[in-house]
């Protein structure tokens, strides 16, 4: 329990410092923050809208730590402020309609990818040196260095412009309304093939080769022979013996590799046209609409910061040595 | 010099990677010189296929896409490498004081090390280069150099914890040694291989990540660097109107050289770490061991 109070602080104290970094930003670039933040929201909001805007930031009369504790409140209070280019919907909004499609991605990709990279990296390790390891491994190490903007430009111009075997962008096809109908998942699952086979592609490298590696340092020990000894199948040592504790480490890793999964995650549905919030984070950028792209900053650590707690959580279920401290 | 010999010759990642790395290192000092058009000049026709003028084509604007190629490899080498270089630097200070003087310090640094390690770096990067404003690639070299450098503080920090209980630590405080030469010149050596993959880890992730900021349109589209090239690219909507050449040049460029620098991490993760050389066992030691085991041993 003290374990996950401890966590727990330590996130809430990671998410303080990235909303006190979107706090100073605006504050500490040369000129006057009001009009770099809002010099394009002038035309588009009144002036009833543009004073609350400045309230939600903390652009108020006052010394500045007061200005910090007004925009502290804002942020605790999930009041992201008005989207300058999405006027009159609230940053909420616009992030609420664009989250579930990269949680989609996201989600199906990294859950394929682990799982499929994993296995491999569990199998060469086995039979490391052989002929699968000695090819499969470096391969996987050069496709996680090639970066997902190169491999979605790649896709979409082979398969989406050349071949014409998946559509250009989008999440559905046009003549589709959002519905639980066969027809709509359909679209949905056809428009979402080429984004996520770039992002496993992305990802599944890095996966195998922290697991490989960490499973042919675990082969050496003791146990291992031990399991052997006991006249255990291959299977059950590979798997049992050396593959759970081989990903412990990986757990870890992929805490840390979400932040690279988001990256990768945002800039292929720019390339794909795909509406989640890689895309709005894009048109923001586009539109010079700070609220909007801080608010995604935001909503984008607090994802992280919880894709690493449910890791802790994964990591005290595989490992029991931590839930008898 | 002999031991770095010795390994190219046995390793074949090793000598892949030199090759690829040291091929576009070449190609950013003196390419250069071989391309004749200058990188930003209107010098043909717009989208020209590649033919022998125009070695990679011409961009929507008429531009040289050889020029631009060669041009842009100096940009993006440079940031890559000086990023990667304070990274590795930032990451190698941070981590040693924190793992050698334990204490308040490793509190206060772990601290920070682990928060900048789940604030999503690319997300922060964009925020900071979008008040920027059209980044230069100084810029960008120092806002990823400053941004990314708590993966390796927090393996750097690990190792040096593991370092600092040895017996040869412990004698050279008895004898009384500065901490700054226990640091410099006990811990540091034993820290050489990991140092240097954080560096090349860095190299790459500074070059993709210089690519993704400028792709998004945050760099300043006048500069020459493969990133502004897929950006103009992207703008000029140069694959749906078929000028494949104008994409095609800066994506194998970056994948390429990625490539090249993630074989020469395999292979410094090889010499380091013994257990992960996988050398195919001769025949008769093969069969020894598979008369041992009783089972046909592929190792």
């Amino acid at each position: 329990m003290y374990f996950f109070l401890r966590r727990l602080g330590f996130y809430l104290a990671a998410f303080v410092v990235a909303c006190t970094f979107n706090f100073l930003l605006p504050r500490m670039m040369p000129g006057d923050p009001v009009q770099i933040m809002f010099a394009q929201s002038g035309s588009t909001l009144g002036p009833e809208a543009m004073d609350a805007l400045r309230a939600t930031f903390g652009f108020v009369e006052g010394p500045i730590w007061q200005q910090y504790l007004i925009y502290l409140k804002s942020v605790f209070n999930w009041d992201l402020g008005l989207s300058v280019s999405f006027y009159p919907f609230s940053v909420n909004d616009v992030i609420g309609t664009a989250l579930p499609w990269t949680l989609l991605l996201v989600g199906l990709s990294t859950l394929i990818s682990f799982s499929l990279g994993s296995l491999l990296g569990i199998y060469a390790a086995w039979r490391r040196g052989g002929l699968f390891d000695s090819i499969v491994s470096p391969l996987a190490l050069v496709m996680q260095s090639i970066p997902a903007v190169v491999l979605s430009i790649l896709a979409l111009f082979v398969f989406a412009v050349m071949l014409g075997w998946f559509p250009v962008g989008r999440a559905y096809g046009l003549d589709h309304d959002p519905a639980w109908s066969f027809a709509f998942v359909a679209s949905v699952a056809h428009h979402a093939v080429l984004p996520l086979i770039t992002l496993i592609t992305v990802q599944v490298g890095g996966f195998l080769v922290t697991i490989r590696n960490n499973m042919i340092n675990l082969l050496g020990e003791d146990y291992i022979n031990m399991g052997r000894a006991k006249g255990l199948g291959d299977t059950a040592v590979m798997f049992r013996y050396g593959a759970r504790n081989a990903l412990l480490p990986s757990v870890t890793s992929f805490a840390m590799a979400f932040g690279f999964i988001v990256a990768g995650s945002l800039i292929t549905e720019v390339i794909f046209n795909y509406p989640g919030l890689g895309r709005l984070l894009f048109n923001g950028i586009n539109a010079r609409d700070y609220p909007l792209i801080q608010g995604l900053l935001l909503i984008i650590t607090v994802a992280t910061l919880a894709a690493n707690f449910i890791a802790d959580l994964v990591y005290v279920v595989l490992d029991p040595r931590l839930r008898r401290s | 010099m002999s031991i770095l010999i010795s390994i190219l010759r046995q390793n074949w990642k090793a000598r892949l990677g030199v090759l690829i790395v040291l091929g576009f290192v070449l190609l950013a000092i003196f390419g250069p010189w071989f391309a004749e058009f200058a990188p930003e000049r209107r010098v043909g026709l717009p989208h020209q296929p590649p033919d022998g003028s125009h070695w990679l084509g011409t961009t929507r604007m008429g531009q040289d896409v050889f020029s631009q190629f060669v041009h842009g490899a100096r940009t993006s080498l440079a940031v890559g490498f000086g990023a990667g270089f304070i990274v590795a630097a930032l990451g190698t200070l941070i981590g040693v004081v924190a793992g050698y003087f334990r204490g308040k310090v490793d509190e206060f640094l772990t601290f920070l090390t682990n928060v900048a390690l789940v604030i999503p770096n690319l997300p922060l990067l964009l925020v900071l280069a979008a008040f920027i404003g059209s980044a230069s690639p100084l810029v960008i070299m120092l806002i990823i150099g400053f941004t990314s450098w708590s993966w390796g503080a927090r393996v750097i920090r690990a190792q040096t914890l593991a370092l600092r209980d040895r017996e040869f630590v412990h004698a050279a405080e008895l004898l009384g040694e500065p901490r700054w030469r226990i640091i410099g010149v006990e811990i540091l050596p034993n820290l050489v291989s990991i140092v240097g993959i954080n560096f090349i880890g860095s190299v790459i992730y500074a070059v993709l990540t210089q690519a993704t900021i400028e792709y998004l349109g945050l760099g300043n589209p006048l500069d020459v660097s493969w990133g502004i090239m897929l950006y103009n690219a992207q703008n000029s909507a140069a694959l749906y109107v078929g000028a494949w050449w104008e994409v095609l040049a800066p994506c194998v460029a970056i994948a390429l050289l990625g490539a090249g620098l993630a074989l020469l991490n395999f292979a410094i993760d090889e010499m380091a770490n013994p257990r992960l050389r996988t050398y195919r066992l001769n025949r008769r030691v093969r069969q020894r061991m598979a008369a041992l085991s009783g089972k046909e041993v592929s190792a």
